[in-house]
């Protein structure tokens, strides 16, 4: 091929991969802000794209409904059993509310971490090339959408959310392998053990659960919750349920292996937490990144 | 009307993609399988053999961008992968046999070329750790296999409407 590396396009050729480079490594070093035109392109192309999804969605949907109709009679068995242990659970459940609501009354706190108002939206596309664990949804910032807030399904908790349009925004999954990604995190039977939620094993297609203080003791099969001392989360949104403690790689603190209760293969309808006692940037936020380093001296 | 057509397949495949993109990952035996949806690479690298290579590399400029901005917010990864794909595949195909067979399976292999390129960069700058041997196994194998579906299915319509489109500006430029 020696006419294709004539001067002119061998000159052209260098410049395009100058320039690309210069574009990757720029766009990389600001990930979870769009400017105008990306934030106008996003928001254009999520238009379209709901055209599309939501008609999908309504298809699969229906399949769905065909399916469960089938399961009807396996399902209604399973549920008249557990249906009597319902009934005491309610009425227990409705006796604590109480109590605790007249509880609060007399020592007249009215915020409350747990609280949050819900943001429905529906997933319009995963980043399709999968690399990285991304959805899609379409409520942005004019819908009351902020960056790392909790989003979850009625499972449980499935990630937070890493950047927002006007009209869309981008939800990185648990299941990222993003290393500046945590949640901060409790098991709460019998004893509040807080943890972190730091990373995801691959192979397991698990959460890990870090920095848990190795006094207390954890279980298998005990479920984590979100504890909302991170700042942003909500209290007490569902994450999973260990399956596995070892010591971590120092032998100072424990870890735990955490089976997430929501599946994060087939995801439609999402439900965004917005809590409504003040955020802080904690470590649900962006804050495990910046430099901690700085300003050290300052108090001495 | 066969005009538009060509442009209004690939905005029809970049939306599908996505929506493809929902069912995936696949579970088999507790192992995830992950099927990337390639369908306007394919699209593309078939415009570029059958039609004309600078628009479909002018195609791949303008979907990668969108692709970029909307989805993985790195920008100039797909807005060069498309367009070196399609200029790769205009290149071969002058040495090769235009039969719908063997752009299948050029097609198919090209995107076995992008999975690699994504394989690589990814891993280079450490957004993801992954070794060959499970790429190869869980994302590769998989996302081929699904596409070679696509392609039998709709490969054969690509080069119809594609020929169709080409000869009818063939008889255009000799009036």
């Amino acid at each position: 091929m020696p006419q294709f590396f004539s001067n002119k396009r061998l000159i052209f050729l260098l410049v395009g991969m100058i320039f690309l480079v210069a574009l990757i490594s720029f766009s990389l070093r600001d990930r979870n802000h769009a400017s105008l035109p990306e934030q106008v392109i996003k928001d254009v192309v999520g238009f379209g794209q709901s055209m599309f999804s939501k008609p999908t969605q309504y298809i699969t949907g229906a399949f769905d409904n065909v399916e469960s109709l089938l399961n009807t009679y396996e399902e209604n068995k399973r549920l008249k059993v557990r249906l009597e242990d319902y009934v005491t659970l309610q009425a227990s459940v409705n006796d604590l509310r109480l109590e605790n609501d007249e509880l609060r009354k007399i020592v007249d706190k009215k915020e409350d971490l747990r609280a949050y108002n819900p943001i429905q939206s529906t997933v319009i596309a995963r980043n399709p090339d999968q690399w990285e664990e991304k959805i899609i949804i379409d409520k942005g910032e004019i819908h009351g959408v902020l960056v790392n807030m909790a989003v979850m399904t009625s499972q449980g908790l499935i990630g937070k959310v890493t950047l927002t349009t006007p009209y869309t925004s981008t939800v990185e999954l648990l299941s990222t392998q993003n290393p500046n990604y945590r949640v901060s995190a409790v098991i709460a039977e019998g004893q509040e053990v807080f943890g972190l939620i730091e990373g995801y094993d691959e192979k397991r297609k698990e959460l890990i659960l870090k920095r848990i203080d190795s006094e207390y003791e954890v279980k298998v099969g005990q479920k984590v919750t979100t504890s909302g001392l991170g700042g942003i989360f909500p209290k007490g949104i569902l994450i999973g349920e260990v399956t596995e403690v070892t010591t971590d790689d120092y032998g100072l603190t424990k870890l735990a292996y955490i089976k997430p209760a929501a599946s994060f293969s087939i995801l439609d309808h999402v439900i965004i937490s917005k809590r409504t006692i003040t955020s802080v940037d904690g470590t649900d936020g962006e804050n495990t990144e910046a430099d901690l380093t700085e300003g050290v001296g300052d108090g001495s | 009307m066969m005009r538009f057509l060509v442009i209004a397949i690939s905005v029809l495949l970049f939306y599908l993609e996505p929506i493809f993109g929902l069912f995936s990952p696949i579970e088999l035996n507790n192992d995830f399988y992950v099927l990337v949806p390639r369908f306007l690479i394919i699209y593309l690298v078939f415009v570029a053999i059958y039609y004309d290579r600078k628009r479909a590399m002018l195609y791949g400029l303008f979907f990668g961008l969108l692709y970029d901005v909307f989805f993985i917010d790195i920008i100039g990864l797909y807005s060069f992968i498309y367009p070196l794909i399609c200029l790769v595949a205009s290149f071969i195909v002058k040495y090769i046999y235009q039969h719908l067979v063997v752009s299948t399976i050029l097609a198919l292999f090209l995107v076995a070329g992008v999975e690699l390129l994504l394989f690589l960069f990814y891993t280079t700058i450490g957004l993801k750790t992954m070794t060959f041997t499970y790429f190869y196994q869980h994302n590769l194998i998989p996302t081929m296999l699904a596409n070679a579906v696509f392609l039998f299915m709709f490969g054969w319509a690509f080069k119809y409407i594609l020929l169709n489109r080409f000869n009818q500006k063939a008889l255009l430029l000799q009036k």
